[in-house]
């Protein structure tokens, strides 16, 4: 097995360049993760990868060998599909044997390794099932036991979990996750769902617009992005425009606070995560706003505070603070040191996500 | 809940409808055909009566009495199976490619595929007898079959099309980074998935070569005589002879019925083994 690398990937459409020179390296056994809104260029990518789109420019290697050129059928790279695709005239084992019979493999070996692929995803007794006698998320296993089959070199994703329902979707993410660590294959995987994006990947790419905004491991990249579009993009963030004066800061309600990234260019603001926001009751001491709304979700409670003429989200976790009512003032703590986004030229990410 | 209970009664009322339409144009027909068929010639069958007074199978032993009709069957089940399948296997490909031409070049090329099925049969037959004489194709079952596969082809084409551009593009794609070729996903994805539109269109096609007489006519006769000529003669040249031509028609609607009988079985299989399998 060997990475993949992806450099200059253009694909220009009649009326839209659905990429636009992405460079992307996906170490050998790791799985990446391509987050981005609707049409920006996902499942475009992933497509070339895979071979059943051509790229306008650019070229993909496997290890030192290049591929894009080789047929798909040559290639020997997985693809889960968001529709899954299954096969609606064949048993799920016929459709699982299906690549195998491709490769000429004798009965036995296929009803070996079928079965094999098909106790993997837990999904032995319904060997026999046509497609449309399964359920959504059996549907989605056997998709997945479909690909990793014919032993990949490459497992591509597209959106696999999209549209199955929100508990399903955790635990087979999960599953998923831990499969593709036992089996150790080079995967890309697209969403355009966060959490997911953040809970399988090793790196986490960021696209917009045909081209990768900014990458990095989850941790980093949801600390300290670059870019305001990555800090709204991945999971919700207050971006407050504060005056700037050396490493201090000087937010909208009057507190003061050090930069832990001062002299970046064109900056948009500091990103100050609602969860990372303590608050209290003013009580008679000199109040930094209060409290515009409340939503209550049971495993914590949301609050947006309108807050020196801005209004910021504020995040508390846990089931038994007390609920401060509307129209409440209340003081804000965020932490001492806060970081800085550039604007870059995508925006913000507020009305996609 | 509700909803699929509106929906079952809805399925209802559309399939009474159908049955009604059904009824209408075939049954009542055949009603009348079979009075006539099993009339009496020697006492007649005159207004005011509704049905014949008395009833014989005279036109039946005079039609069936021509020892030639059996060969005749023979010959027109031989020559309307092969048109079948040579009509699907030519209507594959063209199907296929159209199913995925651009939505503009596509409505184009159909028209000129489907302009054979607005133009009346014996002008279709004048002219390509002309040509089919040329290439002596005139009176052999050849000719015959290939003249009444240009009859059938243009329906075919159509029916496949459709059926063909029902088939999800996804569904190839995964057979192709599974290791098919496109010619393999082809054979194994998109040809077993057209199944029900071949069967429709085969058993169109099976019907329309069986019933034939224009273009059979121009290309195969005197020598070739299929069922559908070889019966339209005993339709009494000038005038018609009701009886006889009764006759004629119930011998040509047999298979039509029987396929029919044959196609609705195995399409309730089908959808007989899906719907058990939802339990
Ligand atoms: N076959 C196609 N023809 C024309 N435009 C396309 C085609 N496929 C995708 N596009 C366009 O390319 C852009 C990227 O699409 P896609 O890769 O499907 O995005 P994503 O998967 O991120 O939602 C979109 O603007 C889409 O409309
Ligand atoms: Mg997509």
């Amino acid at each position: 097995m060997a990475g993949l690398s992806i450099r200059g990937l253009t694909k220009a459409f009649d009326q839209v360049r659905a990429l636009d020179g992405v460079d992307l390296e996906v170490p050998d056994g790791q799985l990446v993760t391509l987050l981005g809104p609707s049409g920006c260029g996902k499942t475009t990518l992933l497509r070339s990868v895979a071979g059943i789109t051509d790229p306008t420019e650019g070229g993909i290697w496997l290890g030192d060998r290049r591929i894009d050129g080789v047929p798909p059928e040559r290639r020997n790279f997985g693809m889960v599909f968001q529709s899954y695709a299954l096969f609606p005239h064949m048993s799920v084992f016929k459709n699982l044997a299906f690549g195998l019979e491709m490769r000429r493999l004798p009965r036995s070996e296929i009803r070996k390794r079928v079965a094999q692929a098909l106790h993997l995803v837990d999904m032995e007794a319904m060997a026999g099932r046509l497609p449309r006698q399964l359920s959504g998320g059996q549907q989605q296993r056997v998709a997945l036991a479909r690909a990793i089959v014919i032993e990949p070199d490459v497992l591509l994703f597209d959106e696999p979990l999209s549209n199955l329902d929100a508990k399903l979707r955790d635990s087979l993410r999960d599953q998923l996750r831990a499969l593709q660590r036992r089996l150790g294959v080079t995967s890309i995987y697209v969403t355009h769902d966060q959490v997911e994006a953040m809970a399988l990947a090793d790196e986490i790419v960021i696209m917009f617009s045909g081209e990768i905004v900014e990458r990095g491991d989850p941790v980093s990249l949801y600390r300290r992005p670059i870019f305001r579009f990555t800090a709204e993009f991945l999971g919700r963030t207050n971006v407050i425009e504060a005056r700037l004066d050396g490493d201090r800061c000087r937010l909208p309600w009057g507190d003061e606070r050090s930069v832990e990234n001062p002299g970046i260019d064109d900056p948009a603001g500091v990103a100050i995560r609602p969860e990372d926001i303590a608050i209290s009751t003013a009580n008679g001491s000199d109040p930094h706003g209060e409290i515009a709304e409340r939503m209550f979700l049971g495993a914590g409670t949301n609050y947006v505070v309108d807050a020196g003429g801005v209004r910021v989200r504020v995040n508390v976790a846990g089931t038994q603070n007390d609920l401060i009512d509307i129209g409440t003032p209340v003081r804000l703590t965020p932490p001492k040191s806060l970081h800085l986004l550039r604007r870059g030229r995508h925006g913000s990410a507020e009305a996609l996500a | 809940m509700s909803d699929t209970r509106r929906q079952k009664r809805e399925g209802r009322w559309l399939a009474v409808g159908l049955y009604g339409y059904l009824a209408l144009v075939m049954f009542v027909p055949l009603v009348v055909i079979a009075l006539w068929a099993f009339y009496d010639p020697a006492v007649g069958w005159y207004p005011p009566d509704i049905v014949p007074t008395s009833y014989s199978v005279e036109p039946w032993r005079e039609v069936l009495a021509d020892r030639g009709i059996i060969g005749s069957l023979v010959l027109s089940l031989i020559i309307s199976t092969t048109v079948t399948f040579l009509t699907g296997a030519l209507a594959f490909p063209t199907a296929w490619a159209l199913a995925h031409f651009p939505f503009r070049i596509k409505r184009a090329v159909e028209v000129f595929v489907l302009a054979p099925m607005i133009v009346p049969g014996i002008v279709v037959a004048v002219s390509l007898g002309e040509i089919f004489f040329r290439l002596g194709l005139t009176q052999t079952v050849l000719g015959v079959i290939l003249v009444q596969t240009v009859g059938t082809l243009p329906l075919m084409i159509r029916i496949l099309t459709a059926t063909l551009e029902g088939i999800p593009g996804e569904l190839m794609l995964a057979a192709r980074t599974l290791g098919a070729s496109p010619r393999r996903a082809l054979m194994r994805i998109a040809l077993p998935m057209a199944w029900p539109g071949f069967l429709a269109g085969g058993l169109l096609s099976f019907i329309s070569s069986f019933e034939d007489f224009e273009k059979t006519f121009m290309v195969g006769a005197p020598g070739v005589q299929p069922l559908s000529v070889r019966l339209w003669s005993y339709l009494g040249g000038e005038i018609l002879i009701f009886p006889t031509a009764a006759v004629v028609t119930f011998i040509l609607l047999a298979p039509t019925l029987i396929i029919f009988f044959i196609a609705e079985r195995l399409m309730k299989e089908n959808v007989l083994a899906a719907g058990m399998g939802k339990l």
